[in-house]
């Protein structure tokens, strides 16, 4: 009981261990994608109307005419070092392909994060504040009907007004990198609009049940100021368990915004996965399943060890 | 003489169908401690919130509160009273654990409070240790989290709280529930030193002995109004003598043996470590203990709340599996527990005479009708009435709830239950009507009861058997005459304020 710094300290090491295990198997399932296939690898990627000769020149490419465990102890060396081969289309480096559109990706998702938070956060207190208010029913309203429309529909419409009507904003990034910062606006908005509901409300009724909690009660009742009560005890009690809630979020924009992407012809990560998937590039899309599982299990894992060290009554590690 | 610190005039409480408070008048001196007491319902906490100019909901309040000239009236806005009651008036809450915010550490919360009234960094560190002295913990307490700390240090955290800006008034609600003899000694002690500095001191209680041990004057609540007023040993009384011991059950048979029970935590650490207890049919066996002792842990180890890493426990002759979920539902109705909490044992939304009669459903499978029947004539016969019942959990008072969580037990049947602290929140009423329900239960059904307690006076007047637990050990064990008689011995002498903490791992 009185031993939880020890304790968080192990439970905490445990906790990574676990994420480099699931990391683990995840990159053993991402190397029988090329070996364990029913049929060929090389077959499957140049389709039925290849050449023989195609085939088995690709076969040495993917390096499937050598033995099981020597073609899998490459695939875990070069994992160590970084190589996951070259692209069957371009030629490139694997990891110098995903991680360039990872960076633009990483850039998307870090300005949306700058957004979404502190709104998230506002809209949350001043609802949470004043539950059944008119400030609460309007925020609530306009957060579940921005919720509700379609990132596709939200785009387009904010193209043809920003972009094709009043000609402030480009409306893609097309045949580009991401080069100037007003490429970026209307994609963080569609990206934040879409989240913005989720958080906030979650965070609206922590804000709802803390105000109320004895504990908050109590600091009021001995004279602490409310500017102290709301920062300090209200907003931490209210928004930390939301940690994991934005863990999702920050896992869904890294794993590539698909359709936002698309929409803004953004060469991000989403759309790099379904140009390599529509190429049958094989180390690509095997790039960038490691590229999810890294993502997915390094947001998950600082979530949840931030959560245990904020909300240590929570045992979020057990 | 001096001029009184705390001048209330009139202070008042309504609601449209009834006056909860009728003009309250009070004048305390610095250092002066007035002892408010009454039945549940007689208006107490009503009084302690009314002089934080604090409502329920729909209440009204009317009146004047002045602290040291100060007026901290009701009809101002709240923030402007704020600003006036800090460094002023402080209320130490009934249910002290919920008064700490759960994800803040102790010291940071103290520091936040000490800024009110002190500017310097040097000061305001000063205030906090002082605070912490004065409610008996050590500067490595303010470093913890409130779950880190046991129920005693969270009562005593909660006190730094309200001592740590200095006021000249405290409120004290019910300072002394759910604390063992030892820490109640302690907590008695510092404020009795706080009122020897010149903090005033109002006292709402239902335990006449913390009453007589600090107050100077008292006053006795019912229905709201002042019956009664005057020196505090006039108006409280003299303290009863030992209670007759009762004749043991004639039924020897053990009906309850747990052995060599052990409860580590991950860490390493062992809060329970080759614990022995045994119980005839209709033997009352009392586990008594400082904070965090394991009197809980051994409590739940029985009833398969926590599972122990070592040991066994054996009812009726049949050995019941540690983890609660391999129990069957005959096991599990051999063994009920009462939790200490008994808000959080029950859920918020359904109503308590659904959830009183549910394990008779489920352990017994009475028809859920005959099940609410018989649990409401329990409720009724232990003070609760069908109305009250027929609320969901946030209708009633802790008291209620406490005895409609030992009604939901004895639904159930038990051979053995488990009372952790069932009477701390009752007052002398309805704590005879619990323990004559208890004794009933005993004397017709034969149930063990395994009661653990801080009250020794409660101890010895009801338990057989006693079990003093210490740092996760038996420290002693026997007839409950001759273990009280030993303890009263060997806590004579020393100084009680150091002692109670856990042990730090």
């Amino acid at each position: 009981m009185l031993a939880a710094p020890r304790r968080g300290t192990r439970a905490a090491g445990a906790r990574v261990l676990v994420a480099l295990a699931q990391f683990a198997a995840v990159s053993v399932i991402v190397f029988a994608m090329t070996s364990l296939l029913p049929g060929d690898a090389a077959e499957i990627v140049l389709g039925r109307d290849a050449t023989p000769e195609q085939v088995a020149t690709l076969r040495t490419q993917l390096g499937l005419d050598r033995p099981l465990p020597e073609r899998f102890a490459d695939w875990v060396g070069g994992l160590l070092h970084g190589d996951l081969g070259r692209s069957l289309v371009t030629g490139q480096p694997v990891a110098a392909e995903v991680g360039g559109r990872l960076g633009q990706t990483a850039l998307l998702t870090g300005l949306a994060l700058i957004m979404l938070v502190p709104l998230a956060l506002g809209a949350g207190v001043l609802a949470g504040r004043r539950p059944g208010s008119p400030v609460d029913r309007a925020l609530t309203g306009v957060l579940v009907a921005a919720q509700a429309v379609p990132e596709f529909a939200l785009g387009l419409v904010l193209v043809a007004v920003f972009s094709l009507q009043l000609g402030w904003l480009p409306a893609t990034a097309a045949g580009g990198a991401f080069t100037g910062a007003e490429v970026l606006v209307l994609p963080v908005v569609v990206l934040v609009t879409n989240h913005l509901g989720r958080l906030a409300r979650q965070i609206r009724v922590g804000v709802l049940d803390t105000d109320r909690a004895e504990h908050v009660v109590h600091l009021r009742r001995l004279g602490l100021p409310e500017r102290v009560v709301l920062w300090r005890h209200v907003l931490p009690g209210a928004a930390l368990p939301s940690i994991q809630q934005l863990a999702r979020i920050v896992d869904s924009m890294l794993g590539g915004v698909v359709v936002v992407e698309a929409l803004f012809a953004l060469p991000g990560v989403g759309s790099g996965f379904v140009d390599a998937v529509s190429a049958r590039d094989l180390p690509v899309v095997q790039g960038y399943a490691l590229l999810y599982a890294a993502t997915t299990i390094g947001v998950n894992l600082v979530a949840d060890l931030v959560s245990a060290r904020l909300l240590p009554h929570r045992e979020v590690l057990g | 003489m001096s001029s009184p610190v705390l001048r209330v005039r009139g202070l008042g409480a309504r609601v449209p169908s009834a006056v909860l408070l009728d003009g309250v008048d009070l004048d305390l001196e610095p250092g002066r401690v007035l002892a408010v007491v009454g039945d549940s319902g007689a208006g107490k906490s009503t009084l302690a919130a009314a002089l934080l100019g604090e409502a329920a909901a729909g209440v009204e309040l009317c009146g004047e509160v002045t602290v040291a000239g100060t007026d901290l009236g009701p009809t101002d806005p709240e923030p402007v009273r704020r600003a006036r009651r800090a460094g002023r008036i402080g209320l130490l809450p009934q249910h002290p654990g919920t008064a700490l915010d759960p994800v803040r550490r102790v010291g940071r919360v103290l520091d936040e409070l000490a800024a009110l009234v002190h500017t310097g960094r040097d000061e305001r560190r000063a205030a906090v240790d002082s605070a912490l002295r004065t409610a008996g913990l050590g500067p490595e307490h303010a470093r913890r989290f409130p779950h880190q700390l046991s129920g005693g240090q969270q009562q005593r955290a909660a006190l730094a709280l309200t001592l740590v800006t200095g006021p000249s008034v405290l409120v004290l609600d019910e300072p002394t529930t759910g604390l063992d003899p030892l820490t109640t000694a302690g907590v008695v002690a510092n404020l009795a030193g706080l009122a020897a500095h010149g903090t005033a001191m109002v006292l709402l209680t239902h335990d006449l002995d913390t009453a007589r041990a600090l107050a100077d004057d008292a006053l006795v609540l019912e229905r709201g109004r002042v019956v009664r007023r005057g020196p505090a040993d006039d108006v409280l009384g003299p303290a009863p003598g030992p209670a007759p011991d009762p004749a043991p059950g004639d039924d020897r048979t053990p009906r309850l043996v747990a052995t060599g029970l052990r409860v580590v935590t991950s860490a390493g650490t062992a809060i329970l470590d080759g614990v022995d207890v045994r119980a005839a049919a209709g033997d009352v066996h009392a586990v008594i203990g400082p904070s965090g002792a394991g009197k809980t842990t051994l409590a739940r180890a029985l009833a398969g709340l926590v599972t122990p890493g070592a040991g066994t426990v054996v009812v009726d002759g049949v050995g019941l599996p540690p983890a609660l979920d391999r129990r069957s539902a005959a096991r599990r109705k051999a063994v009920q527990y009462v939790h200490q909490d008994a808000r959080s044992s029950f859920l918020a939304r359904r109503p308590v005479l659904e959830q009183v009669a549910r394990p008779g459903v489920l352990l017994r499978g009475l028809p859920p009708g005959r099940a609410r029947g018989e649990g409401s004539e329990l409720l009724e016969r232990l003070g609760v009435d069908a109305g009250t019942a027929a609320r969901r959990p946030s209708g009633l008072s802790g008291g209620q709830l406490q005895r409609a969580a030992l009604a939901r037990a004895m639904l159930a049947d038990p051979a053995v239950l488990v009372g952790d602290e069932v009477t701390s929140a009752l007052d002398a009423g309805h704590r005879r009507e619990l323990l004559a329900a208890l004794d009933a239960l005993r004397r017709d059904r034969g149930t063990t009861l395994v009661l653990i307690s801080h009250d020794l006076s409660l101890v010895g007047s009801v338990a057989d058997e006693v079990t003093v637990l210490g740092g996760g050990r038996v420290a002693d064990h026997g007839r409950a005459g001759q273990v009280l008689g030993r303890l009263r011995a060997a806590t004579a002498g020393p100084p009680v304020a150091a002692t109670g903490r856990a042990p730090s791992a």
